[in-house]
């Protein structure tokens, strides 16, 4: 499903009004995790990757989209989680963000939510996020009851370098 | 500036054209340099030149660069009208260069948006000055001189009109052509008897050459070439004709009559050849002002219709000394090379990048299709398949090769701005240095052109600078030819190299050593260990010079070490070669092309690498008793009484699912410049053609691995950069 396909659905079902913000939400692990809309430009099927040797284990590997090298990685690892196998639900979301582009294998795709500004809290400073996972969640937004933890894109990827810092630092 | 007038259009195609005629103009100016003197074409070269900035300029209003252009434009029209001997070549040299620098500075300014505002007041007067200069000696002593310049030739174009000669009721238009036995003594005196002669019925004359009393030397002239006269006159052929036979020594003469219209023919012709800088008003009086030439008999009653005639004549003057120059300097200079007439349209560098991109993502689809896995059905009838994949190969590695062509430049643009730079520096160094370009037309990807100047420019420098010694110090030492440096090029396996050889003092192996070992650089190996190529490598580090002294032109140690990065960057390297006092070498070698390479493809606990083909000595399968391991854990593996360092890549990168053993494995032996290596592999996956990708940003550099490219089979393959995983 591309993100013009996802837009053409939700626009179909209701107006959009200016305060919302559409996220597409993913599950991993037990946690559903939301992405601006803007920031994704497809979701794909996971396929072969070419392993990096010598890098962070959260990045998977080269995957090739149409030409382009894209490197992805795998959220559970990522957000310091156990890796589980691949199974046919595990999606690859392209994400893109000034011009960089990651791929991200996620357990599942939720589907596209709307959340207004006001359904948006800041995180708790003690939550039971996972402390890997809490430095890119920017706010917890509340959808009929459920929370779906907001994530900033710009923030996962630009942080290799601030990576290794903060993991200094918690270690 | 009149911005809104000016188009962006036109602002581009006003910087395209001015850059290149600076170029040639630079060119021109130094391919005359060693003959110490312009011929006709090159002066006609720079008129063009000077003409083409000159009017450029002026319609963008970037007066500056217009009056500039002119001032120089009029120096090069006297030289080529009055063709003065032993001008000053090398001070007319410096300020062709002085123009050139002034008016590409300025571009540069317009290039930023800003405007060009240089003040080229104190060039133009020294233009001035020194076309006065060679105005003042050529008025005497010139045989060639048959012209007078002109006077100064205005600062704004003025119109350029025709009209019809409006001459009186009477009046006839006649050439007249006069040659005289080849035993004539003193010529030009007869010459000058007949033109007296004709003064009497003269509205208007002229003739050619223009010096017979000043000049004793025109004689010859007069008797070779013979004596051409224009005239105008209310009299009739004949009359001319008993004028002109009261002289002695006349071997023929041809009077023609012409019409108006033939003369305003003639004069637009000589217009477009000749004059196109200036105002006819301007250029063909000039003449007149000039006392030897002008016989004025009558008032001038119809002004234009004589300054036309002025033209004819000085039109066919010109030929005349062309052949005459021709005639009277066999010895000159190798044939001038004429200007090339390609037909050329400039296209956008982007445009052409993607145009490589897509053909890259072509060559891949195609590995796609013919190796796809679908075909491997056991059975299958093929044949024709086959043949149409042939095809299509064929058709996309041409493909290929028409891309690369386009992008192939030769370094010809390149080396001759190092000409440039050896006759700045070693002028200023007061060096007497000799510049030799080999394989100027040698080709090199548009990309890793670029990449080349600066270093060159550099190697250069040093050269000039360093590597060859002063005059004196040449004396001294006994060293009795000229400085000279060598810059050639040629196409070596897939490489370029270029290298730049000296014969001056070369480096001082002691020196650097020395320097080496108070930096610390030789760390715990003795200094005979280390060969010549090792210790010279040395310079290439930052911040190493032995120069105790920094000139303006190098010496600050921080040459050598960009140099070497600007190469890399290209997936060159850096060779020197020096022996102390005979001069030294360096030599870049550069790979042709950066984007398509063929490529070894081997496999590693699944992954798959992949390194240059002709970087792959061979492959080979060792057994363990090959295998011989230091006490420090390094291992070697002996092939054929060759000892290499080995590298087992699932070990390098703590890869696990691998092979261990090496009788299992693959080893595959990889060159990088001089060192050979051993590698450790899997497998052996097969050899195809790879488009370099660059690794992700997001991806921290990881050793050895330079890029990565897409195999046949859509799968992604890494680039070991042997040099790199090496640590060198």
């Amino acid at each position: 499903m591309s993100k013009e396909n996802l837009k053409q659905v939700l626009n179909d079902e209701e107006i959009v009004t200016e305060n919302k913000k559409q996220y597409m939400t993913f599950r991993s692990c037990d946690e559903v995790y939301g992405l601006s809309l803007e920031n994704v430009s497809e979701i794909i099927g996971l396929q072969q990757f070419t392993e990096i040797p010598e890098t962070e284990d959260y990045i998977r590997g080269l995957i090739n989209l149409r030409g382009k090298v894209i490197p992805v990685v795998d959220v559970r690892i990522r957000f310091g989680r156990e890796q589980l196998e691949y199974t046919d639900r595990t999606s690859v979301i392209v994400i893109q963000v000034k011009g960089t582009v990651l791929g991200l294998i996620v357990d599942g795709i939720e589907g596209v939510v709307e959340i207004g500004e006001s359904e948006v809290s800041a995180p708790p400073s003690v939550s039971t996020i996972e402390q890997q996972a809490q430095k890119f969640v920017f706010g917890i937004g509340r959808v009929n009851g459920e929370v779906k933890l907001l994530l900033d894109a710009e923030k996962l990827i630009n942080d290799s370098e601030e990576e290794e810092e903060s993991e200094d630092e918690e270690e | 500036m009149a911005d809104d007038m000016i188009t962006e259009g036109m602002l581009d195609m006003f910087i395209f054209e001015t850059e290149q005629g600076l170029e040639t103009l630079e060119n021109v100016g130094l391919d005359s340099r060693d003959a110490g003197e312009f011929d006709d074409d090159h002066v006609n070269e720079i008129f063009r030149i000077m003409h083409t900035i000159k009017g450029a300029s002026a319609v963008m209003m970037y007066q500056n660069i217009a009056t500039l252009a002119h001032k120089l434009e009029d120096v090069f029209y006297f030289i080529r009208e009055s063709k003065p001997e032993n001008i000053p070549h090398a001070e007319l040299l410096d300020y062709i260069f002085e123009v050139s620098d002034f008016i590409n500075g300025e571009l540069e300014k317009i290039k930023e948006g800003s405007d060009p505002d240089g003040v080229a007041d104190e060039l133009i007067a020294n233009l001035d000055t020194y076309l006065k200069k060679i105005q003042g000696s050529a008025g005497g002593g010139s045989a060639k001189k048959e012209e007078a310049p002109p006077a100064h030739a205005p600062e704004e174009d003025k119109p350029h009109f025709y009209i019809a000669p409006v001459a009186s009721e009477d009046s006839h238009f006649y050439s007249i052509y006069i040659t005289y036995s080849p035993d004539t003594d003193m010529a030009n005196i007869k010459a000058y008897i007949a033109v007296n002669a004709l003064k009497g019925i003269a509205e208007d004359i002229l003739f050619t050459p223009s010096d017979i009393i000043s000049n004793p030397d025109s004689a010859s002239v007069v008797l070779e070439f013979g004596f051409k006269i224009a005239l105008q006159t209310t009299e009739t052929a004949d009359v001319i004709m008993d004028l002109i036979n009261t002289s002695s020594g006349i071997d023929q003469v041809e009077v023609n009559e012409c019409t108006s219209d033939e003369f305003l023919k003639f004069c637009a012709e000589a217009e477009a050849g000749n004059h196109p800088g200036s105002s006819a008003g301007e250029v063909l009086l000039g003449p007149i002002e000039q006392p030897t030439v002008r016989t004025d008999a009558k008032p001038k009653e119809i002004p234009l219709t004589e300054e036309e005639e002025k033209v004819s004549v000085a039109r066919k003057a010109e030929k005349e000394e062309e052949q005459e120059k021709k005639k009277l300097a066999p010895k000159k200079k190798k044939p001038a090379k004429k200007a090339e007439t390609q037909s050329f349209i400039s296209v956008n560098i982007q445009k052409m990048d993607l145009l490589m991109d897509l053909i890259g993502e072509l060559v891949i689809a195609q590995s796609v299709v013919l190796q796809n896995p679908d075909l491997k059905v056991p059975g299958l009838d093929l044949s024709n398949f086959q043949k149409a994949a042939v095809q299509l190969t064929k058709i996309s590695s041409e493909l290929q090769d028409a891309i690369m062509a386009m992008r192939m430049m030769p370094l010809k643009n390149t080396f001759q701005k190092m000409n440039r730079i050896v006759y700045d520096t070693s002028k200023k160094l007061g060096k007497d240095i000799e510049l030799e370009v080999i394989g100027e037309d040698t080709e090199v990807d548009k990309n890793i052109i670029e990449h080349v100047s600066d270093p060159l420019m550099h190697l250069i420098r040093n050269s000039v600078d360093h590597g060859i010694e002063s005059n004196e110090k040449r004396q001294e030492i006994g060293k009795h030819e000229k400085g000279k440096i060598v810059l050639a090029a040629k196409n070596e396996g897939g490489q370029v190299w270029i290298s730049v050889s000296d014969n001056g003092k070369g480096l001082k192996r002691d020196e650097i050593l020395e320097k080496a070992k108070k930096n610390g650089l030789l760390g715990n190996r003795s200094e005979r260990d280390l060969t010549d190529k090792e210790v010279f490598n040395f310079i290439t580090l930052p911040g190493f010079s032995t120069k105790k002294q920094v000139t303006e032109y190098s010496g600050r140690g921080v040459g050598m070490d960009v140099v070497v990065k600007n190469i890399q960057e290209v997936g060159g390297v850096l060779e020197i070669e020096s022996e102390e006092g005979k001069g030294s070498t360096m030599t870049m070698k550069i790979p042709l092309t950066l984007a398509i390479i063929d490529g070894m493809i081997f496999s590693v606990a699944g992954t798959n690498f992949v390194s240059a083909t002709n970087a792959v000595s061979e492959f080979i399968r060792v057994d363990e008793d090959q295998l011989v391991i230091e006490p420090d854990g390094e291992e070697y593996v002996m092939i054929r009484e060759i000892c290499y360092p080995l590298v087992r890549l699932n070990r390098f990168y703590h890869m696990s699912n691998s092979k261990e053993n090496l009788s299992d494995g693959i080893v595959i032996i990889l060159n990088h410049e001089d060192r050979k290596i051993a590698v450790f592999a899997d497998e052996l996956v097969g050899e195809q053609e790879i488009v370099v990708k660059p690794i992700p940003s997001y991806i921290k550099k990881v050793k050895g691995i330079s890029g990565c490219t897409q195999l046949g089979d859509g799968s992604i393959s890494l680039i070991l950069d042997i040099g790199d995983l090496i640590g060198k």
